[in-house]
């Protein structure tokens, strides 16, 4: 379960970038944001993975208050979410496979744990064979997938996705979605930031709007 | 390079001290007295200085050197001038009474008084206590061995910017895999290890280079000075570290490296 109360965000200057959000996400929910530019979305994404602090409210996952945690602990609240990028954020130095264990490796795990789970979550993805490719002979379509795989190798019980399918043609765009619907079905919390009314009118869900900083709905389809 | 410039540096001053150490335990013993006897002394003369020695309970032992024996020591242990001795009709060393000092008398008061009374004794020809030459080189070898230390020192203090700059250019280098990595849920630590094994790495790789670089001074440098040195030969022998000193300069080095890597990362990173 997540939980925010009345957060508001403020950067240097005297504009807010969220005024008192509020809202809840129950476990495993498929969830949007959405609104338009500058509407909060990203903000409040980091805020819910921690890598913004709200300047006031409160954020709690699972009974947990998140904005309590030390930073040196910060590392338990991340294990528990897998979190997608717009710029996929891989190692493009290193392997597919590479690029999704490094997800089990900082668990301490070795071997023939990583590779088996490795590839379950890149077979998931539809990439099992491609895993000793360096992501630059890749295409776009299928970084982002390899991203995806990083994100639910660990089984963890959110995902963060801020707008994974940005620089996606629309037909990649359903394919990821789709990757989204699957995982969710499986029990996964699925929070996606977007501004793609074409996704969110197709594969509907819980629907979140922001408009300056402040929520002005929230629809289940 | 500044890493093992600084060992090196730290290194040849321990060396020097080392040798300097040897030189002055070689030639002499600071604890042993040589009262050289006049030529025209009679045995009465001798025996009752050397009563006078025993009766002052200063001395653990008192030896009488007679002029061959003293000839002999020479030959034996200055063997390239036994050749100036053969143009010289007689034998040049005069008798002696040598005489070793208890370690309770060391240095006292009543030492002192009787190497005084002893200049001006009748049948006492000169003395030679090399204590106050001995004191001297000490204070040598300490000076030596504080330069070294810090010139060391501030070696030191750079060798340590020097890592943490290079660290820090790492880090930035992998700024994005460090940020995977935090997104993802690596703790600190695992990001700090592979900076700071580089780090103990480089330090650990400069102390070894420069005790090898140390090592090979100290075995050419005496090829360099040829094969007959004569004389100072005997007297120098180049001497290289000891264990413990090897390993305080490794252990050194490789702290510098981890102190650097770790405070590099602790400003730069945060974490």
């Amino acid at each position: 379960m997540i939980e925010l109360y009345h957060i508001w965000k403020k950067y240097q200057g005297n504009d807010w970038a969220l005024s008192d959000v509020s809202f809840f996400i129950n476990p495993g929910e498929f969830t949007f944001i959405t609104g338009p530019s500058g509407s909060g979305k990203s903000t409040l994404l980091k805020i819910l993975y921690r890598e913004l602090l709200p300047t006031e409210g409160q954020l709690v996952i699972d009974q947990r208050n998140i904005l309590k945690i030390p930073d040196n602990k910060l590392y338990e609240l991340r294990r528990s979410m897998g979190i997608v990028f717009q710029d996929f954020r891989l190692l493009f130095h290193k392997s597919v496979f590479e690029n999704v264990a490094v997800a089990l490796r900082i668990l301490g795990m070795t071997g023939k744990d990583i590779r088996t789970r490795v590839f379950n979550a890149l077979r998931m993805v539809s990439l099992q064979k491609k895993m000793w490719e360096l992501p630059s002979r890749l295409s776009y379509g299928e970084q982002q997938r390899v991203a995806i795989a990083r994100a639910i190798v660990n089984n963890p019980k959110i995902i963060l996705a801020d707008e994974p399918t940005g620089n996606l043609d629309i037909k990649l765009a359903f394919e990821i979605m789709s990757l989204f619907q699957e995982i969710n079905e499986k029990g996964t919390t699925v929070i996606i930031c977007t501004h793609d009314r074409e996704l969110i009118r197709y594969f509907g869900h819980s629907i979140l709007f922001l408009f300056k900083g402040r929520v002005l709905r929230k629809e289940q389809l | 390079m500044i890493i093992c410039l600084t060992f090196l540096t730290l290194g040849i001053f321990l060396a020097l001290s080392n040798n300097i150490k040897f030189l002055t335990r070689s030639v002499s013993d600071d604890q042993v007295i040589v009262f050289f006897l006049s030529e025209t002394s009679s045995m009465e003369t001798v025996a009752a200085i050397q009563k006078e020695m025993e009766d002052s309970r200063l001395f653990s032992r008192i030896r009488l050197v007679n002029r061959e024996e003293a000839l002999a020591a020479f030959k034996t242990k200055f063997p390239d001038l036994e050749s100036v001795l053969q143009n010289l009709n007689r034998n040049p060393f005069p008798s002696s009474l040598e005489a070793t000092f208890s370690r309770d008398s060391l240095n006292t008061a009543a030492g002192r008084d009787l190497v005084e009374r002893m200049r001006t004794r009748e049948g006492i020809s000169d003395i030679q206590y090399n204590r106050e030459w001995i004191e001297r080189m000490r204070t040598f070898d300490r000076l030596i061995r504080a330069v070294g230390f810090f010139l060391g020192g501030i070696l030191i203090f750079a060798s340590f910017f020097i890592i943490s700059n290079v660290i820090k250019l790492n880090v930035l280098a992998r700024k994005n895999e460090i940020a995977i990595l935090r997104l993802v849920g690596a703790t600190n630590w695992f990001i700090r290890i592979p900076f700071v094994m580089e780090g103990v790495f480089l330090g650990l790789l400069g102390g070894v280079l420069a005790v090898f670089l140390l090592w090979l001074v100290t075995a050419l440098f005496p090829l360099y000075l040829g094969s007959s040195p004569g004389v100072i030969g005997e007297l120098i022998q180049f001497r290289f570290l000891s264990v413990s000193q090897i390993l305080a300069l490794l252990v050194s080095g490789s702290l510098i490296g981890f102190l650097g890597s770790f405070s590099s990362l602790s400003k730069f990173l945060k974490i």
